[in-house]
């Protein structure tokens, strides 16, 4: 397990900018008790960056490499290419600093949950001014996030499409808890 | 006759002969310090054994051409750099990097938001265009049907009375068929 370098901090930040605002920052920033000097970090552990209490990553260090599965919250995996894949289990992480919204009705959160893109006619509401192939997340009308994609169109454009149309495409949902369950943390 | 060498060397050699004599003499007169005995210096003395500072050419003076070298043209190792990765763990390194990612995905947001609005703008001049030229075209058809309709009423009010007056004779030579 080891600090992330400069590049790919930069791969993770602009990757989760994608979906949220300039309230990203609180991610660095947040402190639980600010007696204390503890603070939030990114760990790399083999390909998967970790999100973890500074306190948690050195307990971490005492246990070997080898013997050490998982800790913190999962934000995703660098490719073997220098990219970053978001994983479904950083939603919890990005969910409350999201830039743009979309809620679904009731109707539209089962197929959304087995892994299908949101059609128009699902989308309860949206945020305004979303442009397209942006991410964005996806919540229910309780705000429970629920996953995010990617617009297909912006939301000038979606309303004039017919409603069977694709408005965002998935991306990651958290159906996968249950469908990728053998796979979703292994290395 | 072999040729026989000239007798003035010989005068000529008389008569120098005195003067070197005197300037022998003078140097005599002359009192001069002793001759101080010049050693070359030995190759291994220290002072020849330090290395004179040469002024060190840079690759770039030299002029040398790009290939052939030990690195490729391409690879240029910067020399007195940390080796290995660059970690960033303060905040502060964190909070700097997160600023320049926020503020290129700022820009390309708006410059996304810009493109869409103006091809909005361009699509709803583009409708626009279109049912103009469709309501110019409908008002062309309605008034060419006017014209063709108007016509046939003008033609139709003159032919009526003609008609009219036709048809009753028309009608008086109907034929008709009776039951006997």
């Amino acid at each position: 397990m080891r600090q992330l370098t400069e590049d790919e901090t930069k791969t993770l930040f602009s990757k989760l900018a994608n979906y949220t605002g300039r309230s990203l920052n609180a991610l660095v920033t947040s402190v639980d008790d600010p007696s204390s000097n503890d603070r939030y970090v990114f760990r790399l552990h083999g390909s998967r960056v970790y999100y973890m209490r500074l306190s948690l990553a050195n307990l971490a260090t005492s246990i070997p490499r080898a013997n050490l599965l998982s800790l913190g919250i999962c934000v995703g995996k660098f490719t073997k290419t220098g990219k970053f894949r978001i994983h479904v289990t950083a939603l919890e992480v990005i969910a409350p600093h999201a830039r743009y919204k979309v809620w679904i009705k009731q109707n539209g959160e089962m197929p959304f949950m087995y892994g299908g893109n949101v059609v128009k006619a699902h989308i309860g509401r949206w945020s305004e001014d979303c442009p397209e192939h942006q991410g964005v997340v996806v919540f229910n009308m309780d705000d429970t996030p629920l996953g995010f994609g990617v617009t297909a169109r912006s939301t000038a454009e979606t309303r004039k499409l017919d409603p069977t149309a694709i408005t965002v495409f998935r991306q990651a949902d958290i159906g996968e808890y249950l469908r990728e369950e053998d796979t979703l943390f292994t290395t | 006759m072999a040729p026989t060498k000239p007798t003035k060397d010989s005068s000529k050699k008389s008569s120098k002969s005195p003067s070197s004599s005197s300037k022998v003499s003078k140097n005599k007169d002359v009192k001069r310090p002793p001759p101080k005995e010049v050693k070359a210096k030995a190759r291994t003395e220290p002072s020849q054994l330090k290395k004179k500072q040469r002024r060190e050419y840079t690759e770039d003076e030299l002029d040398l051409p790009k290939l052939n070298m030990i690195t490729p043209a391409g690879v240029v190792k910067p020399k007195g750099k940390k080796k290995g990765k660059k970690f960033v763990d303060d905040a502060e390194g964190m909070m700097t990097i997160m600023a320049m990612v926020n503020a290129d995905k700022e820009g390309q947001i708006e410059s996304k938001m810009m493109k869409a609005r103006q091809l909005e703008e361009i699509r709803q001049a583009r409708i626009k265009e279109t049912e103009a030229r469709q309501a110019q075209k409908k008002s062309k058809l309605d008034n060419v049907k006017d014209s063709i309709r108007n016509k046939k009423r003008k033609g139709d009010d003159k032919e009526d009375s003609k008609s009219k007056s036709t048809t009753e004779e028309k009608k008086g030579k109907r034929k008709s068929v009776a039951f006997a």
